[in-house]
C-alpha cells in the first residue's frame, strides 16, 4: 500500500531523515514509536508530502507520488492525517470541519456533502455535537472530529500523529478506542505514538526510530519485550517504566 | 436601561425548536453585550442554521434608536438656548446647513469610492506579503514602504496634476477637473491600502501554521486554503483595526479638497474664509456643523463594522473579558 524508498530530509543544516526505507501492507497497521526529535513526525509528513522528501520516493498503490507531474492535493485526497494538535478549523462547526473537504475538494453537492459528514460524525460517536464549535469541544471530541474529518474522504492510509498526545488523559480513551475501531474496520494505518497499551493491542507491526533511521522494526512482542537493538531496549525500558 | 421582554422570548422559541437542549446553558441565543444590551445581527451559530436576519432583530434595536432619537432633540434644544444666549447664531447655521449637506453628500460618494479600492488592494497586497515567493513578498514590501512613506498631500497632489495635464494636452478632454479629482481619489485609496495591507497581514500571521497545515491535509487547493480557511479567520482579528482605518479615511477625504472636489471641508473652507471678515463666532458654527457631519458619517460606518464584527464572533471561541 505505503512504499517508502531511502527518504532523505534536511531542514537548512539539519539531516531530519537520513534514508527511510518502510513498508504498510493493505490494511495493516504500523505503529511508529522513537524518542522526540528522531524524524517520526516529519516521516508522516513525507508520506503525504506535507514535507516534500530531498532525496528518495515515496509510494502509494505503485503510484510514485513523489514524482513532479503529481499534484499534492491528488496524493492528500487519499491520505488521511490527524494532527497531534487537532488543528480542527475554528472558525467552522464540527459539521462543516467535515464537509469542506467533500464540497471543496471531491466536489459533492451540499446535501449529500451533510449527510455523509452527519454518517463520519456519528461512526466517531459525536451525532450530537453536529452544530458544535471546536472550541466548544472537550480535546477528545475534538480528535473525534478530526478523526472524521479525514475518514470522510474515503482515505486509503490514514496517518496518525501523535493523536492522543495533547489530551487530558481522560479523554485518551475515546480517541483510541474510535481508532482500534477503525483498525478492525480494515483501515491500513500508521500511527507514530508513545501508547505503548495501543501499540501492543492493535498495531501489526511497530517501528523504532532514532536520529532520523529505523533501527528495528518487529511485531509488538519482539520490539516491546526483546527488542534487539540497544538504543530501542533503553528507549522501552524508559517509556514501560 | 430598558430592558424588553420581546427578544428574549423569541430567542427561547428559537433556541428549542433548533434542536440544541443538550447545550442548554451554554449561550446560545443573539449575543447580549455587558450590562445585558442586545448587540444586532445574529450569532454564528444561527448563520449556520440558516435562521433569517429579521428573526433575530426585535425590539432593542428600536429603543436604541429611540434613544438615539431624544439625545439628538435634547441636544438641538441645547443648541438653541446657546443660540439665544448669542453664542451660536441659529439662522446661520441653518442658512450654511444646505450647502454644507451636499458637501457631505460628496465626502460620501469619495469615501464610498477610496474605501472599497483600499480595502482591495490592501487585502492583495497584505497577503502578497505574507506569500510563499519571494518576489511577491519584494513587491508587496515595496509597496507598502513607498505608499506609507509618502504624505499623501504630496500624493493627491502629483497624480492629479499629472492625470489632469495628460488628459487635456493627449486625450483633448475639455473639463479634466473630473479625471484629476478621480486620480487624487484613487491616490488616497492607494496609500490607505500600504496600512490596510499591513492590518491583513497582521491578520494571517494571527492564523496557526497548523491551520494551513490540516488544510493541504484535506486537500484543498491553496487558493480554498486561502479563501475558506485563512482569511475567514484573518479577517475576524482585522475588523477592528479595518474599523480604525475606514474611520480615519473618511476624514482623510477631505485632503481633496485642495484638488478642487467640491467636498464638505472644501465648502467649510469657503464659508470660513468670508465668516472671518464678519464674526468670528460663526467660524465656530461652520465648524460644529462640519464635525457632526463627519462624526455622523463615520459612526455610521463604525456601527456597521461593529455589527459585522459581532456576527462574526465563534461561540466558545471569546477573548479574555476584563
Amino acid at each position: 500500500m505505503i512504499r517508502v524508498r531511502g527518504v532523505h530530509k534536511y531542514f537548512g543544516d539539519l539531516h531530519v531523515l537520513r534514508g527511510i526505507d518502510l513498508d504498510v501492507e493493505k490494511q495493516d497497521v504500523l505503529c511508529v514509536i522513537g524518542p522526540s526529535g528522531s524524524g517520526k513526525s516529519t516521516l508522516l509528513r513525507c508520506i503525504n508530502l506535507l514535507v516534500r522528501p530531498d532525496a528518495g520516493d515515496v509510494f502509494l498503490e505503485d503510484v510514485r507520488v513523489t514524482a513532479p507531474e503529481i499534484k499534492p492535493e491528488w496524493v492528500r485526497q487519499r491520505i488521511g492525517m490527524v494532527f497531534q494538535s487537532f488543528n480542527l478549523f475554528t472558525h467552522l462547526t464540527a459539521l462543516k470541519n467535515v464537509t469542506i473537504g467533500l464540497t471543496h475538494v471531491k466536489k459533492m453537492g451540499k446535501q449529500e456533502a451533510i449527510l455523509k459528514a452527519r454518517r463520519e460524525l456519528e461512526r466517531v460517536g459525536l451525532g450530537n455535537k453536529l452544530d458544535a464549535y471546536p472550541a466548544e469541544l472537550s480535546g477528545g471530541q475534538q480528535q473525534r472530529v478530526a478523526i472524521a474529518r479525514a475518514l470522510a474522504m474515503d482515505p486509503k492510509v490514514m496517518l496518525f500523529d501523535e493523536p492522543t498526545s495533547a489530551l487530558d488523559p481522560e479523554f485518551i480513551r475515546e480517541v483510541l478506542d474510535v481508532m482500534a475501531k477503525l483498525a478492525n474496520e480494515g483501515m491500513t494505518m500508521i500511527v507514530v505514538t508513545h501508547e505503548m497499551g495501543f501499540a501492543k493491542e492493535v498495531a501489526d507491526a511497530i517501528v523504532f526510530m532514532d536520529h532520523g533511521q529505523v533501527l528495528e522494526r518487529g511485531t509488538p512482542q519482539e520490539i516491546l519485550e526483546r527488542p534487539g537493538h540497544e538504543r530501542t531496549k533503553s528507549f522501552v525500558g524508559k517509556i514501560l517504566r | 436601561m430598558v430592558r424588553l421582554e420581546g427578544p428574549e422570548v423569541a430567542d427561547l422559541t428559537l433556541f428549542y425548536s433548533s434542536g440544541f437542549h443538550e447545550s442548554a446553558g451554554r449561550r446560545s441565543g443573539p449575543v447580549l453585550g455587558r450590562g445585558g444590551t442586545f448587540i444586532p445581527g445574529r450569532t454564528a451559530r444561527e448563520r449556520s442554521k440558516g435562521v433569517s436576519r429579521l428573526r433575530c432583530l426585535p425590539w432593542e434595536r428600536l429603543a436604541w434608536l429611540g434613544v438615539a432619537g431624544l439625545t439628538t432633540y435634547t441636544a438641538f434644544d441645547v443648541l438653541i438656548f446657546v443660540g439665544e444666549l448669542g453664542y451660536y447664531n441659529v439662522a446661520y447655521g441653518w442658512s450654511i446647513l444646505g450647502v454644507l449637506a451636499f458637501g457631505a453628500q460628496i465626502t460620501l460618494a469619495l469615501t464610498a469610492t477610496v474605501i472599497p479600492i483600499g480595502f482591495a488592494v490592501g487585502f492583495l497586497v497584505g497577503w502578497a506579503r505574507t506569500a510563499k515567493s519571494w518576489f511577491l513578498r519584494a513587491i508587496g514590501g515595496t509597496y507598502v514602504e513607498f505608499f506609507r512613506g509618502m504624505p499623501p498631500l504630496v500624493l493627491i497632489f502629483f497624480s492629479s496634476i499629472i492625470v489632469s495635464l495628460v488628459a487635456r494636452s493627449y486625450f483633448y478632454v475639455e473639463d479634466a477637473a473630473p479625471y484629476g479629482i478621480g486620480a487624487g481619489a484613487l491616490s488616497l485609496a492607494l496609500h490607505s491600502a500600504a496600512y490596510q495591507a499591513e492590518i491583513v497581514r497582521a491578520g494571517i500571521l494571527s492564523v496557526p501554521a497548523g491551520q494551513r497545515e490540516a488544510a493541504d491535509a484535506v486537500g484543498l487547493t491553496a487558493w480554498k486554503t486561502l479563501s475558506r480557511v485563512i482569511m475567514p479567520q484573518a479577517f475576524r482579528v482585522s475588523l477592528p483595526a479595518l474599523a480604525n482605518e475606514f474611520a480615519s479615511e473618511i476624514k482623510d477625504t477631505s485632503l481633496l479638497s485642495i484638488i478642487g472636489a467640491l467636498e464638505l471641508s472644501f465648502w467649510a473652507s469657503l464659508f470660513i474664509r468670508d465668516a472671518l471678515a464678519l464674526d468670528l463666532n460663526l467660524v465656530f458654527v461652520i465648524w460644529t456643523e462640519v464635525a457632526l457631519l463627519y462624526f455622523a458619517i463615520t459612526f455610521a460606518l463604525t456601527r456597521f463594522l461593529r455589527t459585522v464584527e459581532n456576527v462574526s464572533k465563534v461561540p466558545g471561541l471569546e477573548a479574555a473579558q476584563l
